[in-house]
């Protein structure tokens, strides 16, 4: 971000307003939620609802302050982004998270493994799917059977230790 | 690189079968009492050939009601799982209306407890009990205790005292730790009025005279505590911060009839007394109808004081 | 018999070959859970000390040490090199560290950090010995109020890490302050911003944030770069090993550090991160070369490392003299020593001396071999930064969520990583600095609460905040931090120093 510093043509960014308008949502749940507190200050005076709202407040000032500076145009340069890969991550740590308790560790974090390896540059799932889960079931049997870390156990892993 | 990993798989089929008998989940941070009563469990069910292979397993989080609700709903009539819980768990399914309650378990049996112990700084000028609570009648604002967390066993301790005292619960200073660790510090460093917590926490503090006990909250003097309870002392306070062990809900009769008998025979262990002895944990073992009235009515006196000092609506 | 002659006892039974390798393998096994991210000393130590339980006490003694060092130390090492902190005190090594590592200069930010580590741990080890009794004295006189002075302080020095832009750094540190207040109040145990979804009445874990916002942030926004030119990785440039130049700049900061974490660790409720942030802060301050900040110091390096390491024996000295577990670590430790039959408090020096004696050898023991271990490895470990990107992101992701599952196996907790992942992305995508929505995120409860206690214990009179005289000095030092730099850019030289601003991100 510090590599070209030169000065870009001003003009309206939207992304960063987008960025405003969900600082105003954020200040705004918590000004919410805080009010919707019972104020048990107790003998502090300071009670549960007080910090939260100060933050709201504080998020919608830095709002305001963000929106200025996008229509000025002062936020610096992006970096062209793909998002076919960052897709392919996300996709990997989402299926990751649904088949985790399904198909145990080793084939879901296996999945990710494909995923992620898929998103910068090893297309081929066919060979990338077995490899992740070869990975992830030697790590899985390392961590679980012989550090006693407790991680789930799917089909796989009750095939080869099978009271595991 | 190869051949370590076949070796450390080799190792791990061979040397430590992947067997789990049980599961302990305890819900809360290792190195709490649950974790710490879930892993000597481990010890003892493993070293007396109980269960061949325990799991232990912690799932923190709001006084133990995220592991209990884990607990009820992954586990039904699995006879293999069980959880540790506690008094502190009552209180918190009550402030954190928990939509999973102590009966949603089965609960086996209480395993451990202790006693409550209200002290005061060396250099406090209060002496007694009687002391503190004149302190408190003059103006409670004044007097600041500091304990566990919000609406946790200490809490409610205090508030019961403000009770019996005729003081307005809800008119406590009551300055919540996040442990004892932090509480004892507070309380040694002369920031606060008063400090309640478990007896064992203050323990080596009262022996090297750093801290002044007034009275524990047991039902009878204990061995070795030069303290009255606070009943002597003119409150009708007693309270014991006990541990439990809960089976999954929907288990047969024979199941839960199984699972009791495991929890009996570690608990008579000659491996688990010397455990508790070295912990410094009271044998407080209680199980069948007797517990479960126990704990009925340890709901309901807890469910009151709550109420009164306002956590709870 | 002197307190030296009981140290010199209890290193000489520690140097036994059987007890040596006892370390070794404590070190090793330490290391290995401890490299995990997401997973702290804490869980470490509690998920290893069964392993102890089989040997005699001498050796389960030392392995015990071995595995606590080794767990405290494991998580520089994927900071540095995979931007991947593995627990909250090494969030701040990431930020210079892993800056190092990209431009080939691994090897010697790995080894300042194990030599950092190696000092630290050794004078604070010895500064637990002998002055214990004394520092924790100190220690107690720290109350609410002094402790939220201390945390305004942090606070200040947060900007060390704002990078170029005020705007952006105030809204990562106040988004960081708003999930801070997620979670059940401590003080009064009511559920704020929880919805009533049960998993959020505990707040947001701060190592699963951390991971998230930094690993996997760090392999989105990589793999979605189109141009990747100017962002190659080189493994090694130069020596693996630390220059003639690398050593006169870390020795200042290794004992600068030490000096700053011993004591704060020593304080019941310091924590190691607070140590790391002021140290950072007082490296950037005192450098001669404050362009390198932010592209890969080595002084920001040196010095957080030896201060998380100091402040992990630090931790120790409220244990041993009061009996006073200060952090989750120290819970389990106290577990730990009571199966040595070990009652820590008051009196723990006076009746117990071979066993304390013999734990604080097995401390400066396991600390050696530590560095025994990681020094040679230091090779090894930069040649992983030779795998191919795929394979290395791929290995970073199944790392990373390897912690958080091992730590807390729920799909909601991966669901955070994953939505803090994404928002780490888009916060680097933006310009927004990392680093202060973590510490928002870890020091907003603290302050929060020591704010309110200190208020409730004086019913509510504000002007106690600056009646002790070190709360007083705490908040003076923090608010000239904050104006002086304003003074100096209103007289004029507001140029020079944005400058010297100006090159980091």
């Amino acid at each position: 971000m510090s590599v070209s510093r030169y000065e870009p043509p001003r003009r309206r960014d939207t992304a960063a307003l987008i960025i405003a308008a969900g600082l105003v949502v954020i200040g705004g749940v918590m000004l919410w939620d805080s009010a919707r507190l019972a104020d048990l200050g107790g003998y502090s005076g300071v009670g549960p609802a007080s910090v939260p709202r100060v933050v709201g407040f504080a998020l919608m000032g830095l709002a305001v302050w963000t929106a200025v500076e996008a229509l000025r145009g002062d936020f610096p340069q992006r970096a062209p982004q793909n998002a076919l890969p960052v897709l392919w991550i996300v996709a990997g740590l989402a299926a990751q998270l649904m088949l985790l308790h399904v198909a145990g560790f080793s084939i879901a974090t296996g999945i990710l493994f494909a995923f992620t390896a898929r998103a910068f540059g090893k297309r081929n799932l066919a060979t990338t799917i077995p490899i992740g889960i070869v990975v992830s079931f030697v790590v899985w049997a390392i961590f679980s059977q012989l550090l006693m870390l407790h991680l789930p156990a799917g089909p796989l892993e009750h095939l080869i230790f099978p009271r595991g | 690189m190869k051949q370590f990993v076949l070796a450390s798989l080799f190792a791990a089929a061979t040397a430590l079968p992947a067997m789990a008998d049980y599961t302990i989940i305890a819900p809360a941070n290792p190195g709490g009492g649950w974790d710490q009563t879930a892993r000597t469990m481990q010890a003892v069910m493993q070293e007396e050939g109980i269960s061949k292979s325990v799991q232990v397993q912690n799932v923190p989080g709001a006084g133990g009601t995220i592991g209990l609700a884990q607990f009820a709903s992954q586990n039904k009539g699995n006879p293999d799982a069980l959880i540790v819980g506690g008094y502190v768990m009552v209180g918190a399914i009550l402030t954190n209306n928990s939509p999973v309650s102590l009966k949603d378990v089965t609960p086996i049996a209480r395993l451990t407890g202790e006693y409550e112990a209200i002290v005061v700084p060396a250099a406090s000028p209060i002496q007694d009990v009687a002391g503190l609570i004149e302190a408190l009648k003059a103006d409670p604002g004044a007097v600041s205790w500091a304990g566990g967390s919000a609406g946790g066993t200490d809490h409610i301790a205090v508030g019961l005292i403000a009770k019996a005292a005729g003081v307005d619960p809800t008119k406590i200073n009551y300055i919540a730790y996040s442990g004892g660790g932090e509480a004892l510090a507070a309380i040694l460093g002369n920031q606060v009025t008063a400090g309640i917590s478990s007896l064992g926490e203050f323990e080596a503090q009262i022996q090297a005279g750093t801290l002044r006990l007034l009275a524990v909250t047991a039902p009878e003097r204990l061995e070795g505590v030069d303290a009255p309870t606070l009943q002597e002392a003119g409150l009708d306070v007693v309270l014991e911060n006990w541990r439990m062990v809960a089976a999954a809900p929907g288990l047969s009769d024979e199941q839960k009839a199984k699972v009791t008998a495991d929890i009996e025979k570690m608990a008579k262990s000659e491996n688990w007394q010397k455990q508790l002895s070295d912990k410094g944990w009271m044998d407080t073992y209680l199980a069948g109808p007797e517990f479960e009235a126990q704990l009925e009515q340890d709901v309901t006196s807890t469910e009151a004081i709550l109420k009164d000092i306002g956590l709870v609506k | 018999m002197s307190a030296f002659e009981f140290l010199m006892q209890g290193l000489g039974t520690a140097a036994d070959p059987m007890m040596l390798l006892y370390a070794l393998i404590g070190v090793t096994l330490g290391t290995a859970v401890g490299v995990l991210p997401g997973i702290g000393p804490a869980l470490t130590v509690a998920l290893l000390l069964p392993v102890t339980y089989r040997l005699d006490p001498a050796g389960s003694l030392i392995m015990f040490a071995g595995i606590y060092y080794g767990g405290m130390y494991g998580g520089s090492t994927t900071s540095i090199l995979l931007n991947t902190p593995g627990e909250s005190a090494s969030i701040i090594t990431a930020l210079e560290g892993n800056k190092m590592a990209r431009k080939g200069r691994g090897g010697p930010a790995l080894a300042t950090a194990a030599i950092g580590s190696f000092i630290a741990g050794l004078i604070a080890t010895l500064l637990l010995a002998f002055l214990a009794p004394s520092i924790v004295k100190l220690a107690l006189v720290f109350g609410p109020r002094e402790y939220f002075a201390l945390m305004v302080l942090a606070f200040v020095t947060v900007s060390a890490a704002f990078g170029d832009s005020a705007l952006r750094g105030l809204t990562s540190l106040f988004l960081g302050l708003a999930l801070a207040c997620v979670g059940i109040d401590q003080l009064t145990g009511q559920a704020r911003l929880s919805f009533g979804v049960p998993e959020l009445l505990d707040g947001i874990e701060v190592t699963t944030m951390a991971v998230a916002m930094f690993a996997v942030g760090e392999a989105l926004f990589i793999a979605g770069q189109r141009v990747q030119v100017d962002d190659e990785v080189t493994a090694v440039k130069g020596s693996i090993w630390m220059n003639r130049r690398d050593w006169a700049r870390s020795w200042k900061p290794w004992l600068r550090g030490t000096f700053i974490g011993f004591p704060i660790g020593a304080m019941p409720a310091g924590g190691a991160e607070i140590g790391t942030f002021l140290s950072y802060a007082t490296e950037k301050k005192l450098t001669k070369h404050p362009e390198e900040f932010g592209n890969g110091a080595i002084e920001g390096v040196a010095g957080p490392e030896a201060a998380n390491n100091a402040s992990a024996a630090g931790t120790l000295v409220p244990l041993l003299t009061l009996g006073l577990p200060t952090s989750a670590t120290a819970a389990i430790m106290l577990a730990g020593f009571q199966q040595f039959g070990l009652q820590p408090g008051p009196l723990l020096f006076a009746t117990n001396p071979t066993l304390v004696w013999g734990l604080i050898a097995s401390l400066l023991i396991a600390n050696a071999m530590l560095l025994v271990l990681n020094l040679p490895m230091i090779g090894l470990w930069v040649k992983l930064l030779t795998v191919p990107k795929p394979w290395l992101y791929a290995g970073i992701l199944l790392f990373a969520t390897l912690g958080t599952i091992g730590a807390n196996p729920s799909a909601f907790e991966l669901g955070m990583l994953l939505a803090f992942g994404v928002l780490g992305y888009v916060m680097r995508l933006f310009g927004y600095p990392i680093a202060p929505i973590v510490v928002g995120l870890i020091l907003g409860p603290m302050a929060e609460q020591q704010l309110r206690r200190a208020l409730a214990i004086s019913q509510g009179d504000w002007t106690t905040l600056v009646q002790s005289p070190i709360a007083a000095t705490l908040l003076g030092i923090a608010a000239l931090a904050l104006i002086v730099p304003l003074i100096l850019r209103a007289r004029g030289k507001g140029e020079v120093l944005s400058q010297l601003a100006g090159d980091e991100d």
